[in-house]
């Protein structure tokens, strides 16, 4: 092809030609000879070359042809040395990627507004108070957090709730939503369980969601004589709706109630939170309004059991809005408390990219995430910085011929950038691939942590990794910029004779030096994390955790009703029991290591301090399945289940406290109730061993309930007597053979239930030990590199020495000495950083400190030896010289 | 002869190649040749600034190039002006007649 480059070559070729022809026939015409003539023309010319490249200099295309030629021999320079070329790219796509797929989750976690029109119009109302305002409410639904001394809580009363929503009319538009319920549902025939969650007629409109499909709710829906009317998620119609395009109007069975269908929402909108596990938006009016006792919440100012977001008009800040909301609560209130300063009043956050909750509970594993993958990022890039450097040195011969040639410096530097540019480029094409796989595996961490929700996915920002590419590129950039600055001083091939590098502290070693400093950090973080793992995997739950198959059922909510539900538990028991390879079976009525569950502060009578414990409501079976005898007292009977009978079995750690076998026979009472009614009161029956009832990562005092004969769901527990995949085929027959519609919810074993509990922690050791792993290649390879390099360039020293007399142990102790400095150094450098990121890991770690003797030395010891292995290669390789033969070579 | 002969000074080579190429096509040999001639020996233009010079000239769209058959033989690179180069010299003679008898008016005073 004729490209315009390559026309202006051979053009220049010509023209050059056609000059030195021109001379020649002059000088022949005085007289000269032919070859005489070429002789003197081609003198008289001078070098041709430079001329040449002088005139390349001043072409239109020449930037474009130094470009083509730049990146041509780059890929040349790489092809030379493909195992540390690849190395490279592929530590950069690692280190990037990485860097992505942490940035886009925090992206989408901590800094971007719901996909809603005018998301700053958004606020969450919440107040901030002392504790729990036990004198305005008896009971609430909510979350309740301390910062500063302050407790700040969501959760309102729905009377509340209206009143203020009548005040601020006009002003802004506020909306109430409570937390999503599992409940059952049929649709075409097909059982499934999904999110509902219950929310007030205005809820979407306020918030600004389009449907896709159909209509948005309203408050007209929000009524006791309302049609019942649900919207839907997105993702729930493509899911479980087929993603059919006639369900508008169309029934579906929640909870055993028809519901029409009346809208489906726009796919963009995910939910209050990235991660919102909502399938079905109820008004509240028609969703389940009852409490096992007292009156319904919605007419219950006494129970707090709402959240709010409001919008605020344009113009109206959200600091006029909150002293406005704050009187509109104090005046909603039944009375007014007895200390008005330790009132709670409203207290008001942005809204814009959610609810608040989720961010504060990321913002800190995000941030240390963040901060060992930007550490990554600086060891590749240094490790490049270092491979550069010690390849320019390695062509300084090239350099200079290319110089003597005529090439420019400024040309010089720019095939060095061009080269750092290159590397950083293919890097960032494959860190694509990195930062899509890394993207899946955080997704699924913050699931493990947020609970309930649904994979977070972050989609693979292209802005964010285009905006990490471009600071690699810099980085490199930078780093490039020093060999090619460096090369390009070289002025003379003279000069290039007595260039050996003899500085001890060279660019080279600082930057391994860095590295090293960098990489103790993220290896003790790997150590860290995983024995922090090991720790808690090892603890003894209490009970043998082995062959345990646990599932939920909600027969209340498929069909039964309240006065059968004793009758189908206690069938379904003995129909369990019957199936091969099941040796027990317990119901109850909090699933078992779930974390959270059912807590109380309990007392004994007379006595004025409270022991807090995590309760449960158990059949008879129950804590034999879990250990074979109880330490003092009797077990259940399904009679007290029948009589709902108000005793209780507690652990062993709680009777302790009570003082031992003697508390059997008290009455206890739960420490809160309304006031002016008696606190719930059971009779100490029995005492169980202590055991880990919610997770591994705490023990809390337990007490046991005889089951509520009534409860609309329960928790199954089986012992088999095989492994719990070959009884599960039993079990699931057994189960189809009670009740084909009754579907069961989240079956797995006791072992992958309590491993679901330790996902964040599993998360956070495999992360961290992949950085760790990284960066002790990385930086022992760039030790190597330094080292070796070094060692290379006092070939002649050494071998001298060796002439001398020097033994080779001398030499191999000289160069071992060098590198293990530079390996020391850098390890004391990174000590201050890990001795003040410590308090922001803190955090994370269960029953473990940051800094214990055992991680510090394991993890510096793993990378002094690694390092020694690292030097020991080219210090056994220098020892081998012989002394004659490198004295030869100069 | 050697001594007298000068080399060009900066800023004025453009000048008298413009000035060279001005008299109808010619090509680089030619430009050197002429100007040696021109000047009676004394100004010297050097291969090595001659080329870059006629390929920046042609960059900036002063001069355009062809090749074609020259008098006694093989294909030549022939310069001539563009109208813009045309331009450009007419100003630039002016610029130095004013430089040059600026120049004199201080040397004679």
């Amino acid at each position: 092809m004729d490209f315009p480059w390559k026309r202006a070559e051979s053009e220049l070729q010509q023209e050059i030609a056609h000059h030195l022809q021109q001379l020649t026939a002059e000088f022949e015409r005085q007289g000269h000879s032919h070859s005489e003539a070429v002789r003197l023309a081609n003198r008289e010319f001078g070098g041709g070359e430079q001329t040449k490249e002088l005139c390349r200099d001043e072409r239109r295309w020449a930037w474009l042809t130094g470009l083509r030629q730049d990146i041509v021999f780059g890929w040349r320079m790489m092809k030379r040395t493909p195992v540390v070329t690849g190395a490279a790219v592929l530590s950069l796509a690692l280190a990037i990627g990485a860097n992505t797929a942490v940035v886009s989750l925090m992206d989408v976690i901590l800094w971007r507004d719901l996909p809603l029109p005018h998301p700053r119009q958004l606020v969450n109302v919440e107040w901030r108070g002392h504790g729990f305002p036990r004198e305005l409410a008896d009971g609430a639904a909510g979350s309740m957090y301390q910062e500063d001394g302050w407790s700040i809580a969501d959760f309102f009363s729905y009377p509340g709730y209206q009143f203020m929503r009548e005040r601020l009319a006009g002003k802004a538009s506020l909306a109430a939503y409570g937390f999503p319920n599992t409940v059952s549902v049929s649709f075409a025939g097909a059982a499934s369980v999904a999110k509902q969650r219950p929310v007030s007629g205005n809820f979407l409109s306020t918030l600004q969601v389009r449907p896709a499909l159909g209509r948005l709710l309203f408050d007209s829906d929000d009524t006791n004589a309302a049609p019942p009317a649900v919207v839907v998620s997105h993702r729930f119609w493509a899911s479980t709706l087929n993603s059919s395009p006639d369900v508008i109007g169309r029934a579906i069975i929640i909870n055993n109630k028809s519901t029409t269908i009346a809208g489906v929402l726009e796919g963009s909108f995910f939910g209050l939170i990235p991660g919102d596990p909502t399938d079905i938006y109820v008004p509240f009016h028609q969703a389940p309004n009852v409490r096992p006792k007292g009156p319904p919440p919605l007419t219950d100012n006494r129970f707090w059991g709402v959240s709010l977001i409001a919008r605020r008009t344009p113009g109206y800040s959200q600091n006029q809005m909150r002293p406005e909301t704050d009187a509109a609560f104090v005046a909603s209130w039944p009375a007014q408390p007895k200390k008005a300063d330790k009132a709670p009043h409203i207290y008001l956050v942005d809204g814009s990219g959610g609810l608040e909750f989720l961010r504060s509970n990321f913002r800190s594993p995000l941030l240390v995430l963040g901060g060992l993958v930007s550490l990554l990022l600086m060891i590749a890039c240094s490790n490049i910085a270092n491979l550069l450097l010690s390849r320019a040195a390695a062509r300084e011969k090239e350099v200079a011929t290319r110089i003597a040639l005529g090439c420019s410096r400024m040309r010089l530097a720019r095939q060095f950038l061009t080269e750092s540019a290159m590397l950083a480029g293919l890097g960032g094409v494959a860190s694509v691939v990195v930062a899509y796989v890394a993207e899946s595996l955080l997704g699924q961490f913050l699931v493990a942590r947020h609970g309930d929700g649904i994979p977070i996915t972050a989609s693979l920002d292209l802005r964010v990794a285009g905006i990490i590419l471009a600071t690699t590129m810099v980085a490199l950039l930078l780093f490039g910029l020093f060999p090619a600055w460096r090369t390009s001083q070289m002025a003379s091939a003279e000069q290039l004779k007595n260039a050996a590098g003899r500085h001890k502290w060279n660019t080279g070693r600082i930057l391994t030096l860095g590295q090293m400093a960098m990489s103790v950090v993220l290896v003790m973080c790997a150590v860290l994390f995983t024995r922090n793992l090991l720790a808690i995997e090892s603890t003894d739950p209490g009970f043998d955790r082995r062959n345990m198959i646990l599932f939920n059922l909600r027969p209340g909510t498929s069909g039964y009703s309240a006065d059968q539900l004793e009758t189908f538990y206690f069938n379904l028991e003995r129909q369990l029991l019957n199936t091969p390879g099941v040796s027990n079976v317990a119901l109850s009525s909090t699933r078992p290591m779930n974390i959270g569950g059912w807590w109380e502060d309990l007392k004994l009578p007379g006595q004025v301090d409270v022991k807090g414990a995590s309760l449960n409501g158990v059949t008879p079976t129950y804590l034999s399945l879990y250990s074979p005898r109880l330490v003092a007292g009797r077990n259940f009977e399904w009679a007290d289940i029948s009589s709902s009978a108000k005793v209780a079995v507690i652990s062993e750690d709680l009777a302790r406290q009570w003082g031992g076998l003697s508390v059997l026979g008290k009455t206890m009472a739960f420490s809160d109730g309304p006031p002016g009614a008696q606190t719930p009161q059971y009779e100490i029956i029995g005492i169980a061993p202590s055991m880990a009832a919610t997770s591994m990562k705490e023990r809390p005092m337990v007490v046991w309930l005889p089951l509520d004969k009534s409860s609309r769901d329960v928790a199954v527990v089986l012992r088999t007597s095989t492994p719990p995949q070959f009884a599960l085929a039993a079990v699931r027959k057994t189960m189809a053979g009670i009740d084909r519609k009754l579907p069961m919810v989240d079956v797995i074993t006791m072992e992958e239930q309590i491993s679901k509990g330790l996902q964040r922690e599993r998360m956070f050791a495999t992360i961290c030990s992949c950085f760790g792993v990284l960066a002790l290649v990385l930086s022992v390879v760039g030790l190597y590199g330094v080292i070796a390099y070094n060692t290379a360039r006092r070939r002649n020293e050494i071998g001298i020495r060796l002439a001398l007399g020097a033994i080779p142990g001398d030499v191999i102790a000289m160069i071992v000495r060098e590198g293990m400095t530079v390996a020391a150094l850098g390890l004391a450098l990174g000590m201050p950083v890990i001795w003040l990121g410590a308090k922001y890991v803190e955090k994370e770690l269960f029953k473990m400190k940051p800094l214990e003797p055992e991680t510090l030395l394991f993890s510096v010891g793993t990378l002094m030896l690694a390092a020694f292995v690292a030097v020991l290669v080219p210090a056994l390789r220098a020892s081998s010289i012989r002394p004659a033969q490198t004295l030869r070579q100069d | 002869m050697a001594d007298k002969k000068r080399d060009i000074i900066q800023g004025t080579l453009d000048l008298l190649i413009l000035k060279t190429v001005a008299q109808g096509p010619i090509h680089g040999y030619g430009i050197a040749q002429k100007i040696l001639v021109t000047s009676k020996e004394i100004l010297q233009v050097q291969q090595g600034s001659l080329y870059p010079a006629l390929h920046r000239l042609q960059r900036k769209g002063l001069l355009k190039a062809e090749w074609k058959e020259s008098g006694n033989g093989p294909m030549a690179k022939l310069y001539s002006l563009t109208a813009t180069g045309k331009k450009y010299f007419q100003e630039e003679v002016t610029e130095w007649q004013r430089y040059a008898d600026a120049v004199a008016l201080v040397l004679e005073s």
